[in-house]
């Protein structure tokens, strides 16, 4: 049952390349659906561009139905899959700091390595940027640990917020999913009109 | 010349009928995800491999270097009645609500699931197995067998000594005038005052695997 013993299996050299291949092809997926380019990244917030928004949101979902179809049917033990313990309030904080980071600078982390592979200059910048401020949060998170380890709530996932079921959140979430994508649509045709 | 339906509308009907297929089939339960895991696992039953002498556990409660958890799975009267030092009350239905802390178990940890004799502590090693695989052991024979090897019979009804093994029942058999808890001399026996014991070792220390993950 997955999740596999990798190093175990194929060694530590093995692993490594499996590592190299699944970051290449997610690399250029990501390159290839527009993540390499600042204009379109940020055009989401303008509901000007939604491919990002689409692709996004279709592999959240699809890698939802995945796992759970896998853990149902005995292929994945979902409890061994590492799921980011909650801190609440510098959970809150991040995703705004975050997403104002994104809307200013055009990337997020993982975006900003892709155009840097295109050698794309504002990419490399904002890398740098971001490079900055992790050496500062690592040099300054210490004055800050109350807020840093506050709102703490462990393994903490919507099918427990909800009391429901995984497989009706699960619906909910792909409800959800398809509503944003309609709603967006139509925000973008409102707002820019159905020839832009 | 016949129109092809919309993609999209295939592929969001697609989403939906898969999430809807998931709801109606459900997750497996904790009992179901064991039956899945017991071909991998429950070998460590059958061969006995995490079954450890009462002075193996004797040596683990004395030993500083081992972060030792020891889980009671019985109900309350039995907890009440008599528990080793420093175990932690836990029926099956509350195991899962410890997950969080058995994933963050150092590797020096060591957890000990017992109960009167194997047969609740064997379902609580395999609730533990479903729920996060820690570094876990059953104390062979329960409370039953630890009394007979650490007890001390003055403090029992009847004084009677040794109680039979043979029929596991899920009873403790050795009856205490007052329910102590862990009050009684034999809830820690003092190292330095009881024979010393032979036992096969089983216990080993697991190399600890820091997960992590996300993508941003």
């Amino acid at each position: 049952m997955a999740p596999y013993d990798l190093i175990g299996t194929v060694g530590v050299t093995g692993s490594y390349l499996i590592y190299l291949a699944i970051g290449f092809t997610f690399g250029f997926i990501l390159e290839s659906s527009g993540f390499g380019d600042a204009r379109r990244l940020a055009g989401q917030f303008y509901f000007r561009e939604l491919a990002v928004v689409k692709v996004m949101f279709t592999a959240i979902v699809v890698a939802m139905i995945l796992i759970f179809w896998s853990t149902a049917l005995g292929l994945l033990d979902y409890h061994e899959v590492w799921v980011a313990p909650t801190y609440l309030w510098p959970g809150i904080l991040g995703g705004v700091l975050m997403g104002v980071g994104f809307i200013l600078g055009g990337y997020c982390p993982g975006t900003s390595l892709v155009s840097v592979a295109t050698l794309k200059i504002d990419g490399m910048f904002f890398l740098l940027g971001l490079i900055a401020g992790v050496i500062f949060f690592g040099e300054s998170v210490s004055f800050i640990t109350n807020f840093w380890n506050s709102g703490y709530f462990g393994h903490f996932t919507l099918p427990e917020l909800m009391q429901l079921e995984t497989g009706v959140v699960v619906v909910l979430v792909v409800c959800l999913a398809l509503a944003m994508f309609l709603g967006f649509g139509w925000l973008r045709r409102a707002i820019y009109g159905k020839t832009k | 010349m016949k129109q092809l339906p919309d993609l999209r509308v295939l592929s969001a009907l697609t989403l939906l009928f898969a999430a809807g297929g998931l709801a109606w089939h459900g997750q497996p339960s904790l009992d179901e995800k064991w039956e899945l895991l017991a071909p991998e696992l429950e070998s460590r039953l059958l061969t006995r491999e995490v079954y450890i002498d009462p002075a193996e556990l004797l040596d683990l409660i004395n030993d500083d270097y081992v972060h030792l958890v020891i889980y009671d799975v019985r109900s309350e009267p039995y907890w009440n009645e008599f528990r080793l030092v420093d175990s932690e009350h836990m029926p099956l239905d509350r195991m899962l609500g410890e997950r969080d802390r058995l994933l963050a178990l150092p590797e020096n940890a060591v957890v000990v699931v017992v109960s009167n004799d194997e047969m609740l502590a064997s379902k609580g090693w395999k609730r533990l197995m479903v729920i996060a695989r820690p570094n876990a052991y059953i104390l062979e024979g329960g409370l039953n067998h630890w009394l007979n090897v650490y007890g001390i019979p003055e403090e029992e009804v009847d004084a009677h000594g040794k109680a039979s093994l043979s029929k596991p029942d899920g009873t403790l058999r050795h009856r205490f005038k007052l329910a102590l808890g862990d009050r009684h001399a034999s809830s820690r026996p003092d190292e330095h005052r009881i024979p010393d014991r032979a036992y096969t070792s089983r216990v080993r220390l697991m190399k600890k695997v820091t997960k992590a993950g996300g993508c941003d």
